[in-house]
């Protein structure tokens, strides 16, 4: 019972002091029960699967059930008789299930960067975007979509990803070397230079678009995130990276829990914390790179995620972070399928949309709702 | 402690599925419908002389790219109304499958299913008809993205986007030739040239004057053909001597009263109901700043032109749309 009620508290939004290191080392060696857990992650695999099933489904061309499971089936496995027609498979296989899972990836990406960044930084309004990436992303697919030169394919992605991804990490690569210091790298001064850098950037991005004439149109969907790109080629570039540091970020929950206590802590308890904020950071910013890169820059998912995640399974990474990389794959799946019901608007839209009032309600609960309840 | 277990498998089958989903597009990336093959034997092609090319075809659209057309397209998809205007007006009418929500023209065309709406391609519904022929357009009015999901599905993509009324003729015999129509093709521009020459005559050796077009006024700056642009040529052969603004099109307030044009004509009201009154019209854009002392102004010559579209539709009808300026910017020689 203690244990449902503890990490709520602890995480809660806009908590101004730290907790004390006691108390943050016992519920990290209690944890939450296995059975809470269990729960919660099941609760996130069938929220995956009915999205994804759904997603099958939905769309402005009417294909049946059975004729969609089939095409999967059928593509997957090579068996099964053909009821379809080559266009409903087109359908299905090229335009639909790539964009399902480009969408889960992309959230299962800014979901696990948004938990690290969380603990990273100990500040509840931390999200991946925070130290550059979306803002270098942004630069580079704008670059990208405004050259002259007809796109050319690398390997089936285009310039705008590539150059996407490039400007992603090379905006974080620049805001590391400019807060570290001879004391290490404070992370106010992280944030600093993170904005500092973000806001440059995205002057040379409004530069951009004043001059983007009949591309206005393409920049604009850019910058408002959108799936409707998604092809394999695209998920077969971002989904190893975000997988691969997904299980890095996984093998340094040690790091990430001790670092919740604070950093003198941290250091206390053995770790090398300058390295190992270097590798977090880093790590984190390839895989919201990754993301932005096949998606654009779609916001609250890194933002919103972890913090459901941790009220519902306290902050112990090692479940924490699975568990959001599950929740953010789920919403902004399901996300994209109200984007695509909703007319095709842009995915970065509705996120917003239903993100922004979820943290409104998130933040009301924790100033009223944990008074009332003491 | 006992929560470690469970993740390490959970992310390895993480691993799996999203490999096991992503490899077989690797090993073939474009594998997708190729509707050719498929379609030919469903529809024989109308029976005109007009059906004398022999397919297989290779056309060349308006970026370079070359199609090999193995057989008389029966189902065309057309992203842009002008693209339509041509198809029809090759009288391949009923072959189109697919058009966009602001197609008007021919009128029968609003029985034909959209496949763009408000102005989004959407691909779903594109390959949902099964087209053995997509006709895009340039500029972005297809957007480059589209074009791209297009061509890696694996469907017949040809991009028509003509900028000098050459062009336009171009693109009528390109279309003639893949819908096996060329000689309605060759037919329908000579109808035009002779009209364009006709209105060229007209209007020869009549005074120019320093025209503005006015395509959207917003916030002071007004858009207008820009330099170099279709507009501008078609302004030049009706007779006027065009006031273009950059390259977008843009020229802004001080530039706009420097130049001081001697006539408007507002495309404009082809859409704002408001405009097209043209005392009302005069009135409007005497309220603008600076705009009460040009010449055009001072003498009652803003126009309001109802017909923008065709002007700045490049189909077969651009000719309607020469033929418009020119009664707008000459009507003493049209009488």
């Amino acid at each position: 019972m203690g244990s449902r009620r503890l990490p709520a508290r602890s995480t809660r939004i806009g908590s101004a002091e730290p907790m004390s290191a006691t108390t943050a080392a016992r519920r990290v060696a209690f944890g939450p029960s296995l059975g809470r857990s269990a729960v919660v992650i099941g609760i996130g695999v069938g929220m995956l699967l009915a999205v994804a099933v759904a997603s099958m489904l939905a769309g402005t061309s009417r294909i049946g059930v059975g004729d969609a499971v089939g095409i999967v089936v059928h593509r997957v496995t090579g068996f099964g008789p053909v009821t379809w027609s080559p266009a409903a498979e087109t359908i299905v296989w090229e335009l639909r299930l790539p964009r399902v899972v480009a969408g889960m990836v992309v959230g299962a990406g800014l979901a696990t960067a948004g938990a690290v960044f969380q603990a990273l930084l100990r500040n509840p309004l931390a999200d991946p975007y925070l130290i550059g990436p979306a803002a270098g992303a942004s630069l580079g697919a704008v670059i990208a979509l405004l050259l002259p030169v007809a796109t050319v394919g690398l390997l089936g992605i285009g310039l705008v990803q590539v150059l996407a991804f490039a400007g992603g990490l090379l905006a974080v690569i620049v805001v590391l070397a400019i807060a570290r210091g001879h004391a290490g790298t404070p992370v106010v001064t992280l944030l600093l230079a993170g904005y500092a850098i973000s806001s440059l950037l995205s002057a040379g991005v409004a530069l951009l678009i004043f001059n983007s004439g009949e591309r206005l149109g393409a920049v604009i969907s850019w910058l408002l995130g959108s799936l409707a790109g998604a092809s394999w080629p695209r998920v077969g570039f971002a989904a190893p990276l975000i997988v691969i540091t997904f299980s890095l970020l996984l093998l340094r929950w040690r790091s990430l829990n001790a670092l919740l206590l604070g950093e003198s802590q941290a250091a206390h308890v053995g770790i090398d914390v300058e390295r190992e904020k270097r590798i977090l950071v880093g790590l984190a910013a390839l895989s919201t790179s990754a993301g932005v890169a096949i998606s654009g820059t779609i916001g609250f998912v890194g933002l919103v995620v972890p913090h459901l995640v941790r009220l519902a399974i306290g902050p112990d990474h090692r479940l924490l972070l699975p568990a959001s990389m599950l929740f953010g794959a789920g919403l902004l799946g399901l996300a994209d399928l109200g984007a695509r019901l909703a007319g095709g608007i842009p995915v970065g839209v509705v996120t917003a949309l239903i993100g922004a009032p979820f943290f409104l309600w998130l933040l009301r609960r924790s100033v009223v709702g944990t008074r009332s309840s003491r | 402690m006992a929560p470690r277990r469970p993740i390490v498998p959970l992310s390895v089958a993480l691993l799996f599925l999203v490999t096991a989903c992503a490899r077989p597009a690797d090993a073939t990336p474009a594998a997708s419908a190729a509707p050719t093959a498929s379609s030919t034997a469903s529809d024989p092609a109308p029976s005109t002389a007009a059906s004398a090319t022999t397919f297989p075809v290779t056309v060349t659209d308006d970026l370079g790219r070359e199609l090999v057309l193995t057989a008389e397209p029966s189902r065309i998809v057309s992203l842009a109304p002008s693209n339509t205007e041509i198809v029809c007006a090759l009288d391949a009418c009923d072959r189109l499958v697919g058009v966009t929500d602001y197609d008007d023209y021919p009128p029968e065309v609003a029985d034909v299913d959209d496949v763009v709406i408000a102005a989004s391609v959407d691909v779903e519904l594109v390959v949902a008809t099964e087209p053995d022929l997509v006709l895009a357009a340039g500029n972005e009015l297809t957007p480059t993205s589209v074009i791209e999901q297009l061509d890696a599905l694996g469907l017949p993509v040809l991009v028509l986007y003509p900028e000098t009324l050459d062009a336009v003729y171009a693109n009528i015999e390109l279309m003639g030739a893949a819908l096996g129509r060329a000689p309605a093709a060759a037919d329908l521009v000579a109808g035009m040239e002779a009209r364009v020459g006709e209105v060229v005559a007209v209007v020869e050796g009549a005074e120019r004057p320093l025209t503005l077009y006015e395509v959207f006024h917003s916030e002071g700056t007004t858009y207008t053909a820009g330099e170099g642009s279709f507009l501008a040529a078609l302004l030049e052969l009706a007779g006027a001597a065009p006031l273009t603004g950059d390259a977008q099109g843009a020229i802004g307030p001080e530039d706009l009263v420097a130049a001081d044009p001697e006539l408007i004509l507002l495309g404009t009201a082809s859409y704002d109901p408001s405009l097209a009154d043209p005392q009302a019209a005069l009135e409007a854009v005497g309220r603008r700043a600076g705009w009460a002392e040009l010449r055009a102004v001072q003498a009652g010559a803003v126009v309001p032109y109802l017909e923008d579209i065709v002007t700045t539709r490049p189909g077969p009808r651009i000719v309607d749309g020469l033929e418009a300026l020119a009664r707008a910017i000459h009507p003493d020689r049209f009488r």
